[in-house]
């Protein structure tokens, strides 16, 4: 008697949730026939297993600060790749293999950490622009526009100045610098959502505002969302990366790409027989943000055309 | 009465990353000088593709494969030899048979008119492709009047200059020299001139189609103006140049009843007054009972029946027509209505033979196998169906007379 | 008439933005300690000795919104505070460095312009071909590159490989020393004009060959930027039924895609010129840095680091201002070339 009901509310179930599971097979038929967005995957699988798997590519030299690099000596002139150093060193004697490898994981830190408060930061204070209008819509607009109205880059810089020169407070910069057009985007499509008969319907029925919000507005408005969330993971660490190569960021020696390629920026030409002696110490770091960075954005520009419904069913 | 357009076995097809869509598969039609034909049909049928065949505007994926379209050439006695197939002609002929000699206008009207340009600029552009000979020539005529007028020599001689160089430009176009001397004013001050009466023209032209204000109106933009009014500047434009052949793509399907009969009306009496043919496109029989002289019916890239409007309704022959008819509730009628079972077919892989064989009442053995031709029944009236093709017709060779 | 009242209220828009622009940047002022925030105030080096007295002066211990007034009654006046990375007042540190960076944008805004608009039209116009694929990749490239990392690669192969080919700085040592001397007016002190003004070619090209990697550098993100947008709003304008009316007119091709599709198409791309400007700010603050070009961005970035409050605050209100001016001229030529905008 009770496995027939439980397999009675489990086809219950799946027949309600049958049009949805439609769309996202869909969706994932469409992702895996666009080779961009498959490539753009693959970037993405493949730093995150670097990632992952850190600790056994580049095992810790200092077991309770795994992100300081390792360093093979004091002075400053960089050396090539060989069997000790996979990448060389760059200057200072850090080892690039070690930095690019646990650079992997700060990047995913500042990626993710920064990117998903914005996101939440954003949703919230644009559902509640947008779903109660008014003063709390004008306060809340008009600050969104004050940020707006700034470089992030600049902004930034100086937030981090203010807060002092560390990889936290490059985050914290990033993330007020970075909340509000996720608001912005949010508003705008509660107020077109809002609109819309469901949401009256809704209402007639007698749903609260928290509900509709999470039921009806949110589902509809989350497509933009995740398109632009993507592409700012890429942007965000190179912002970051840009601010510690400035030297506003990370401590020294600390496993950054950004902080990696400052230190290469004495080394760009070598002695005047071998120009490019020292080629190794700028541009590995820097194909490693190219890639990582690149991957975000094939990801967000696939979904971008996977997720939105005028252009899916081309 | 002469005939002005015939098309021909028009084959077009569109290649798309699920297939080829063999939107029209042997469409033939035929309009007469100053005479409306109605093309009805359901939404998918092909009578947009027709139209846009017509004019060669097929773009990618789309191509025309095969057909002859046989249009009447100007001022000739109606024989074998005053026909072009427009269908062998260059681009550059084409470009002058466009918004000249054949116009076209659109189902949304807000759509087919550029919002950043306005009303002027758009309809001007119309008597400036086609018509800057007569243009000039009235630019020309301006200032002869001038020359006559003044009295100082000096200004007499100034126009006179003018003239020539204009009597230049109107002869050659696009010589190096006109080129030139447009880096410097006097072409520009030309090219004003020849807007200027462009504009005129376009100022009578939407007095003719009750433009109310029309003076006022030119300066405005499109999103400005009703839909009913936008749907009057584009005919503006289609008529504009007083082309033999007007095609109307459902002007007024996007308009409300009362809009649309002011369109109906206004079109109907143009083209009474221009003696312009129209092909009148449309899925409302009720429109085709009242704007058109003939009527086509299409269904699924094929016509099937071409007759007089009244024989239509009072005696069709094709099976889908008089299901099409069937289906208009009457009033006073009770009782289910009757849809036609079945649904349009996908023409990447449309049916055997005749393509309305799956959904017909009638169906025979042959309708799987051969795809039926016009067969001429008593008052011109044409029908491709399987149920009037006589038995000796060479149209049924290949028929096996198994399943 | 309409235009007029648009106008009219686009600058009436102008001012809260400003206002919210100097509370956010007064809040960053007081995320610094009083001691810091006292060298805003002082436009002299010798008052830096009497901290203590400055603070009382301007009321550094008082309630916030007393030195929110102190402080905005200071930047009204023009006095912005002692840069000690400039040596010299804020407020004239930043014209002293912006004829350099001047230079850059002069170069690089019209090169984005018409590169990326050129480019996204032709992907737009033969979609699917090699043409589309091979801007479109470049496009996605160059986004996603590390404008200061791509610097550096030019500057390792133009610089380095090339011997010294396309170098880095301003100007090289020769006509750095001319520049300086008694025979060399500075009108304008951006170099390629006056190089022109006085009449020595010499200089102007040198000062060319200088500006090649920067400029490269600074546009290639933007670029990728414009072209994607391009590609795209050229797209739906071509697909707009207006362009089958043209065609149907009997209008040419040429004209169809110049005349109505582009008009139509241009106008995302003018909204993100505003967005290209706020680019340029924080990519001159790199590109400046890397190949030693002393401008805003270069003054800026040494400020950061060097804690320099008063040049960081003046970095924000300046790029600030010139941001809201710059949204300003977009709207307005967005309102002339869209007839729905102004009317609407």
């Amino acid at each position: 008697m009770r496995l027939e009901l439980k397999v009675k509310t489990w086809q219950k179930f799946k027949k309600r949730m049958e049009p949805g599971l439609k769309e996202v097979k869909f969706s994932l038929s469409r992702v895996r026939k666009s080779p961009l967005s498959l490539a753009g995957l693959f970037l993405i699988l493949l730093f995150v297993f670097i990632a992952l798997a850190a600790p056994y590519f580049a095992p810790p030299k200092y077991l309770h600060e795994p992100y300081r690099i390792p360093r093979d000596g004091y002075s400053a002139t960089p050396r090539p790749p060989s069997r000790l150093h996979l990448f060389g060193t760059t200057e200072g004697q850090y080892d690039i293999y070690y930095g690019v490898i646990w650079g992997t994981r700060t990047a995913f830190r500042v990626g993710f950490m920064v990117v998903g408060s914005i996101m939440i930061i954003g949703i919230v204070l644009g559902s509640l622009s947008g779903y109660y209008g008014g003063v709390v819509d004008e306060i809340i607009m008009r600050t969104v526009d004050t940020f707006m109205s700034l470089p992030t880059l600049i902004l930034a810089m100086a937030l981090v100045s203010a807060l002092g020169h560390s990889l936290d407070n490059v985050m914290k910069a990033l993330i007020i610098v970075g909340w509000p057009s996720y608001a912005r985007l949010i508003r705008g499509d509660i107020l077109r959502v809002r609109e819309e008969d469901y949401v009256e319907a809704a209402r007639a029925v007698g749903c609260s505002d928290l509900t509709i919000i999470f039921k009806h507005v949110l589902p509809n408005a989350i497509y933009p969302l995740l398109v632009m969330a993507s592409l700012d993971v890429g942007a965000m660490v190179l912002t970051a990366a840009a601010l510690s190569f400035l030297g506003l960021g990370a401590p020294i020696g600390y496993a950054d790409w950004g902080q990696m390629i400052s230190f290469a920026r004495n080394w760009i030409v070598g002695p005047p027989g071998n120009p490019l002696a020292y080629w190794y110490a700028v541009t590995i770091p820097g194909l490693f943000i190219l890639f990582f960075v690149l991957g975000w954005n094939l990801l967000g520009d696939a979904l971008r055309d996977i997720l939105d419904p005028k252009l899916r069913r081309r | 009465m002469a005939k002005l357009l015939e098309v021909k076995d028009l084959v077009t097809n569109f290649y798309t990353y699920e297939g080829i869509v063999k939107a029209l598969d042997g469409v033939n039609l035929e309009i007469e000088e100053g005479k409306t034909l109605g093309l009805v049909g359901e939404t998918g049928c092909g009578k947009s593709v027709t139209a846009l065949s017509i004019l060669r505007l097929i773009q990618p994926p789309g191509k025309i494969e095969q057909g002859k379209i046989y249009f009447r050439r100007d001022g000739k006695p109606s024989k074998k030899s005053s026909y072009l197939d427009l269908l062998e002609q260059s681009e550059t002929f084409m470009r002058k048979v466009r918004g000249n000699k054949i116009s076209m206008i659109f189902q949304e009207p807000s759509s087919a008119l550029n919002p950043v340009y306005s009303i002027n600029d758009q309809v001007s552009e119309s008597f400036l492709l086609h018509r800057s000979k007569e243009l000039s020539e009235g630019v020309i005529k301006e200032i002869e009047e001038k020359v006559e007028k003044t009295n100082s020599i000096l200004k007499k001689m100034t126009y006179k200059m003018k003239r020539e160089i204009y009597k230049k430009i109107l002869v050659d176009q696009n010589s190096s020299l006109v080129k030139f001397l447009s880096r410097i004013s006097v072409v520009r001050v030309y090219n004003h001139r020849l807007k200027k009466s462009a504009r005129q023209k376009t100022i009578e032209i939407l007095n003719k189609l009750g433009v109310p204000h029309p003076q006022k109106l030119v300066d405005r933009y499109p999103h400005e103006l009703s839909g009913g009014m936008q749907q009057r500047i584009v005919i503006a434009m289609a008529l504009a140049c007083h082309p033999k052949l007007l095609i109307a793509d459902e002007p007024t399907s996007n308009l409300d009843v009362t809009i649309q009969a002011q369109i109906l009306d206004l079109i109907r009496k143009l083209s009474q007054d221009l003696g312009t043919s129209v092909l009148f496109i449309t899925h409302d029989l009720g429109v085709v009972a009242e704007m058109c002289d003939r009527v086509a019916v299409m269904y699924a890239g094929n016509v099937c029946e071409i007759s007089e409007v009244k024989e239509l309704f009072k005696n069709s022959l094709h099976p889908y027509t008089k299901a099409l008819i069937n289906a208009i509730p009457r009033p006073g009628s009770k009782g289910k209505l009757k849809s036609i079972k079945g649904t349009v077919p996908n023409l990447i892989n449309p049916p055997s033979g005749c393509r309305f064989h799956p959904r017909c009442p009638n169906q025979m053995k042959i309708c799987r196998q051969i795809k039926p031709e016009f067969t001429r029944v008593e008052n011109n009236h044409l029908v491709a169906c399987h149920l009037f093709t006589p038995l000796d017709s060479e149209h049924l060779t290949g028929f096996t007379g198994e399943e | 008439m309409e235009m007029r009242n648009y106008i009219i209220r686009r600058f009436l828009l102008v001012i809260p933005v400003l206002f919210g622009v100097s509370i956010l940047v007064f809040v960053i002022l007081l995320l610094f300690s009083p001691a810091q925030r006292a060298s805003v105030f002082i436009t002299d080096i010798r008052q830096l000795r009497d901290i203590q007295g400055v603070i009382r002066k301007h009321g550094l211990d008082a309630p916030i919104y007393i030195q929110y007034f102190n402080w905005i009654k200071e930047v009204l006046r023009g006095n912005l505070g002692w840069s000690k990375t400039a040596q010299q007042p804020v407020l004239q540190a930043l014209f002293y460095f912006l004829p350099s960076t001047f230079e850059l944008a002069l170069f690089s805004v019209p090169l984005i312009i018409l590169v990326g608009i050129y480019l996204g039209s032709l992907s737009a116009v033969h979609p699917g071909k090699s043409i589309d694929h091979a801007t479109r990749t470049l496009a996605i490239i160059g986004w996603s590159l590390p404008t200061f990392w791509f610097g550096l690669i030019l500057l390792m192969i133009f610089y380095g490989y090339f011997r010294g080919l396309l170098p880095p700085e301003a100007l090289g040592t020769e006509a750095a020393l001319f520049v300086k001397s008694q025979d060399f007016t500075r009108f304008t002190r951006i170099n390629t004009i006056d190089a022109l003004l006085n009449g020595k070619f010499w200089i102007f090209l040198d000062a060319i060959r200088h500006l090649i990697l920067p400029v490269i550098t600074l546009t290639v993100v933007s670029c990728a930027l414009v072209m994607r947008i391009m590609r795209s709003s050229m797209l739906e304008a071509l697909g707009g039924g207006y362009v089958t009316t043209a065609r149907a007119k009997g209008a040419d091709e040429a004209t169809v895609i110049k005349k109505h599709a582009r008009k139509n198409a241009m106008i995302p791309v003018v909204t993100i010129s505003g967005y290209i400007f706020a680019w340029m700010m924080q990519g001159v603050v790199i590109t400046e840095t890397i190949f030693n070009r002393k401008g805003l961005g270069w003054w800026w970035a040494r400020a950061a680091v060097q804690l320099d409050v008063p040049a960081i605050l003046g970095a924000v209100l300046f790029s600030g201002l010139l941001f809201v001016l710059t949204n300003l001229v977009v709207d307005l030529m967005y309102a002339y070339l869209d007839p729905r905008v102004r009317l609407g």
